[in-house]
C-alpha cells in the first residue's frame, strides 16, 4: 500500500471565483488556522468558552440593534429563488437576474451579533459572562482589496457581558493580549481611535462616537486595521434585555480579529507565506 | 435645567426618580447615541447659542452638573 504523495496546485493555482472571493492556497490556510489558532489564546486566558455562532441572523433581532440604521449597506441578504423561476432553472435557465425572495435572514457581518441575539433575556450574573467564536462574516464593500478587504471573512471575537468595569477590564486584557501576539509574531502595529462604516457619517450616533470613541484598532504599517476593541456600554443589554445580576443591563465589549487581515498582516511583515508560516510556528512553539 | 431633566424622562421612560447632578448620563446611555443630535439641540434652544462639535468633548455632555455650567451658565 502507497502513501499518497503531497499533492501540487496545478499551473496558475486556484481560481478566485469573483471580485472579494478568494480560495486561500495551503500555506495561506496553514496561515489562517494557525493564526485563529493563537488569535484563540484570548479566549483561553479569559476563560472564554468556544461556541460555534448561528450561520445566518434574522432581519428581525438585527433590526432591534440598530444594525439597519447605522449599517443598510452593508448587509448579505440571504434569499431564495421565487417558487415561479424554479421551472425555468431546472431547465436550464441563466440563474442571473431571476427573482429572488427575502428570507428573512442576513449573513453575519460580525461574529458578536449571533452571539448577544443567542442570550437575549438572560442574566449572565454580576460576574459575567464571555464567549468566544469565529464566524464567517459578509460585508457588501464599494470595493475589495486582496485579504485586505474581502466580501467574506473570518472574524475571531471574544465578547464580554457584565458589569461596566468587567467591561473595560476585558478590553484593557484584549489590548495587552494584541501587543504580547503582535511582539510574538513580528508585526508593528499601531494603536488609533476608530469609527465604525456608519451609513450616515453625520448622523446622531456617528458624531457622538467622534467626541466619545468605543473603538480602537490595531493596524498594521499599510493601514491595514487587523484587531480592534470595542466598548457597546450597555447598548445590547438593554436592547436584548440581557442583565448582569442585580446591575441591570449588561454592559458589553468584544475585543475582534480579521483574521485573514492578520495572515495578510504576516505576509507584508515577512515577505513571504512561507517565511510567515515559519514565523507563525516559532510564536507558536 | 427642568426642561432638561423632563427631556431625559421622556427618552428614559424606564427611569426612577430625579437624576443626580454627577450622574454619567453617557455611559448609563441615558443619552442614546440615536438622540445625541436632539440634546445638542436642545441645548441650543436653552442656551439661545449655537454648539460647535468641533469645540466641545464629550465630558461637557457627561453630567447634568457640567451641562449646566459649560452650555447654560451666563459665563458658559
Amino acid at each position: 500500500m502507497s502513501t499518497p504523495g503531497t499533492t501540487v496546485l496545478p499551473d496558475g493555482g486556484l481560481r478566485s471565483p469573483g471580485p472579494g472571493l478568494i480560495t486561500l492556497d495551503p500555506d495561506h490556510t496553514a496561515l489562517l488556522r494557525g493564526l485563529d489558532e493563537l488569535l484563540a489564546g484570548l479566549a483561553v486566558r479569559l476563560s472564554a468558552p468556544e461556541v460555534v455562532g448561528p450561520p445566518l441572523l434574522s432581519v428581525d433581532g438585527l433590526a432591534r440593534l440598530d444594525f439597519f440604521r447605522n449599517f443598510p449597506h452593508l448587509g448579505v441578504s440571504a434569499g431564495r429563488f421565487e417558487p415561479e423561476a424554479l421551472d425555468g432553472l431546472a431547465a436550464g435557465e441563466a440563474p442571473a437576474g431571476l427573482p429572488l425572495r427575502p428570507t428573512g435572514y442576513l449573513l453575519p457581518s460580525a461574529t458578536c451579533y449571533g452571539l448577544l441575539l443567542s442570550l437575549e433575556g438572560r442574566d449572565v450574573g454580576a460576574e459575567g459572562l464571555r464567549l468566544s467564536a469565529t464566524g464567517r462574516c459578509f460585508r457588501n464593500e464599494t470595493r475589495f482589496d486582496g485579504l485586505r478587504r474581502l466580501w467574506g471573512f473570518h472574524m475571531r471575537e471574544v465578547l464580554h457581558l457584565g458589569t461596566k468595569q468587567g467591561a473595560l477590564e476585558h478590553l484593557e486584557q484584549g489590548a495587552e493580549f494584541v501587543r504580547e501576539l503582535a511582539g510574538r509574531l513580528g508585526l508593528d502595529l499601531t494603536r488609533a481611535v476608530a469609527d465604525d462604516p456608519f451609513y450616515d457619517r453625520g448622523g446622531s450616533r456617528a458624531r457622538l462616537m467622534a467626541l466619545d470613541p468605543v473603538k480602537h484598532e490595531f493596524s498594521a504599517p499599510d493601514g491595514t486595521a487587523i484587531a480592534s476593541v470595542n466598548r457597546h456600554r450597555n447598548f445590547f443589554g438593554e436592547r436584548l434585555g440581557i442583565r448582569a445580576g442585580s446591575e441591570g443591563p449588561a454592559y458589553s465589549a468584544c475585543v475582534a480579529f480579521g483574521v485573514e487581515r492578520w495572515v495578510h498582516a504576516m505576509v507584508l511583515a515577512h515577505g513571504t507565506p512561507a517565511r510567515a508560516l515559519d514565523r507563525l510556528r516559532e510564536a507558536g512553539a | 435645567m427642568e426642561r432638561i431633566a423632563e427631556w431625559l424622562h421622556e427618552k428614559n421612560p424606564g427611569l426612577d426618580g430625579p437624576i443626580g447632578p454627577d450622574e454619567d448620563l453617557i455611559e448609563a446611555r441615558l443619552i442614546d447615541s440615536m438622540d445625541f443630535l436632539e440634546f445638542v439641540d436642545l441645548l441650543e434652544e436653552l442656551s439661545g447659542r449655537s454648539i460647535d462639535l468641533q469645540e466641545v468633548t464629550i465630558d461637557d455632555f457627561r453630567t447634568l452638573a457640567r451641562v449646566r455650567e459649560r452650555f447654560l451658565s451666563a459665563a458658559g
